[in-house]
C-alpha cells in the first residue's frame, strides 16, 4: 500500500513523505522524501531513498538504519534530521 | 589593496536562464577560472523556482502557471517554493575554501546574508538574519536563501523583495490543505514584507541593486568590479539551459 506523511520538524522544515510498504510485514517498498529542507550533498537523498528500501516501518530500526546511513555517507541535513525523518515515515505506517 | 571579486548584472531572463547561468559560474569557478563573484538578476516572465527536494506537482498548480504565463523551474539548490515576481535576485559562488566562507554551513548562511542585511541598511531598513535562511524587517520576511556546496565551491542564491502578490503567489502554489487556504493566505500577509511596503514608496531594481552591491563591498572587505560572463559560462549556461532547466526530466523529477 502508499501512504503519505506531511510532518513539520520542530524548528525546522516541512518534510512531505510518500511509503509504498508491504501490508502484512510492513516493509518499505519504495520511498520518496520530498520538503523545503537542505541537504548536502543534495543526492544524498536518492540516496536514503533507495537505502532505506526493503527496511521495516518499526522506529528504532528506522532511527538506528538512518543515522547509519548519514554517517556513512557524511550526509548533513538543515531543517530536517534522523529523528524527524524517523517521525514522517512512521507517520505513513496506517 | 582590497581583494576584488566579479560582479554580474545580468538583468531579466527565463527562469531556466537564471538557474543554468548560476550553475555555469558555480562550476567554471570552482575550475578557479573566474574569481568570486556575486550576481544581480531579475526573471521574465514571472517564474516559480522550487527548492530540489520538492515535487514539481504537489507544490506547484501547473495550469494556473499556464494561464498567467508564469514559468517553473526546479533548483540545484533546497529550500522551498518561490514565486519570482517583482524582486531583486542575487547569487554568489564562491570556493568553499575562502577565508570570508565560514566551513560550517549554517555560519555561511548567515555570513552571506549580512551582506544583504548591510545592503539594506543604505536603504535604511534593518533587518535580521533569522535561521536557517531568512532575512526579516520588523519580524517580517522580505529575502529568502538557499545553498549549495558543489565541487568545493559554494552558490548561494536568494531574493530581497520589492513587492509582492501573495493572492496571486497562492493562485499558483498548492496548499497541503485546501480547507484552510484563506487563512494560510492570511498567515503570509501578516508573516511576509517587502521594500515597497517597509519604505512606503516603490523602489527601483537598480537603486537596490547599488545599495546591496555595497553591502557585498562592506561585509567581505572587498571591491566588486563589474564584469561579464565569460565565453566558456555562456556556452556552458546555455548547455544546462538546454539539457537541464527546461527538460521534463528535470522539472519533474521529484
Amino acid at each position: 500500500m502508499r501512504s503519505q506523511s506531511i510532518y513539520k520538524v520542530p524548528q525546522g522544515k516541512l518534510l512531505k513523505i510518500s511509503v509504498e510498504y508491504d501490508g502484512k510485514n510492513n516493509i518499505i517498498r519504495d520511498i520518496r522524501i520530498t520538503g523545503d529542507f537542505f541537504a548536502y550533498p543534495e543526492e544524498a537523498i536518492e540516496l536514503m531513498e533507495t537505502k532505506l528500501r526493503n527496511v521495516l516501518i518499526e522506529r528504532e530500526q528506522l532511527l538506528e538504519k538512518i543515522r547509519t546511513i548519514i554517517s556513512e555517507y557524511n550526509i548533513q541535513f538543515i531543517g530536517i534530521d534522523a529523528e524527524g525523518l524517523t517521525q514522517g515515515i512512521m507517520m505513513c505506517k496506517l | 589593496m582590497k581583494e576584488q571579486w566579479r560582479l554580474l548584472q545580468t538583468g531579466f531572463n527565463t527562469a531556466f536562464s537564471n538557474m543554468a547561468v548560476d550553475r555555469a559560474i558555480l562550476v567554471v569557478n570552482s575550475e578557479g577560472k573566474v574569481p568570486p563573484t556575486v550576481r544581480f538578476y531579475g526573471w521574465k516572465p514571472p517564474a516559480i523556482s522550487i527548492g530540489y527536494f520538492q515535487s514539481l506537482t504537489d507544490e506547484i498548480n501547473l495550469d494556473a502557471c499556464k494561464k498567467l504565463g508564469v514559468d517553473y523551474v526546479r533548483r540545484i539548490t533546497g529550500g522551498g517554493a518561490v514565486f519570482h515576481d517583482k524582486e531583486l535576485t542575487y547569487s554568489i559562488v564562491i570556493s568553499e575554501t575562502h577565508p570570508a566562507i565560514p566551513k560550517n554551513i549554517l555560519k555561511s548562511y548567515g555570513r552571506i546574508c549580512n551582506a544583504l542585511i548591510q545592503g539594506l541598511t543604505h536603504l535604511g531598513i534593518s533587518s535580521t538574519y533569522s535561521p536557517i535562511n531568512d532575512i526579516l524587517v520588523n519580524g517580517k520576511k522580505i529575502s529568502g536563501n538557499a545553498q549549495t556546496r558543489k565541487e568545493r565551491t559554494v552558490l548561494q542564491h536568494g531574493t530581497i523583495l520589492l513587492d509582492v502578490d501573495v493572492d496571486t503567489m497562492f493562485s499558483l502554489l498548492k496548499v497541503p490543505n485546501e480547507k484552510i487556504k484563506d487563512k494560510l493566505i492570511q498567515d503570509v500577509k501578516q508573516r511576509v514584507t517587502s521594500l515597497h511596503y517597509v519604505l512606503g514608496k516603490k523602489i527601483r531594481f537598480e537603486e537596490v541593486a547599488e545599495a546591496l552591491k555595497v553591502g557585498f563591498e562592506e561585509e567581505f572587505h572587498v571591491e566588486l568590479i563589474q564584469g561579464i560572463l565569460t565565453k566558456e559560462e555562456k556556452t556552458l549556461a546555455a548547455q544546462f539551459e538546454k539539457e537541464c532547466f527546461s527538460t521534463t526530466h528535470w522539472n519533474h523529477r521529484r
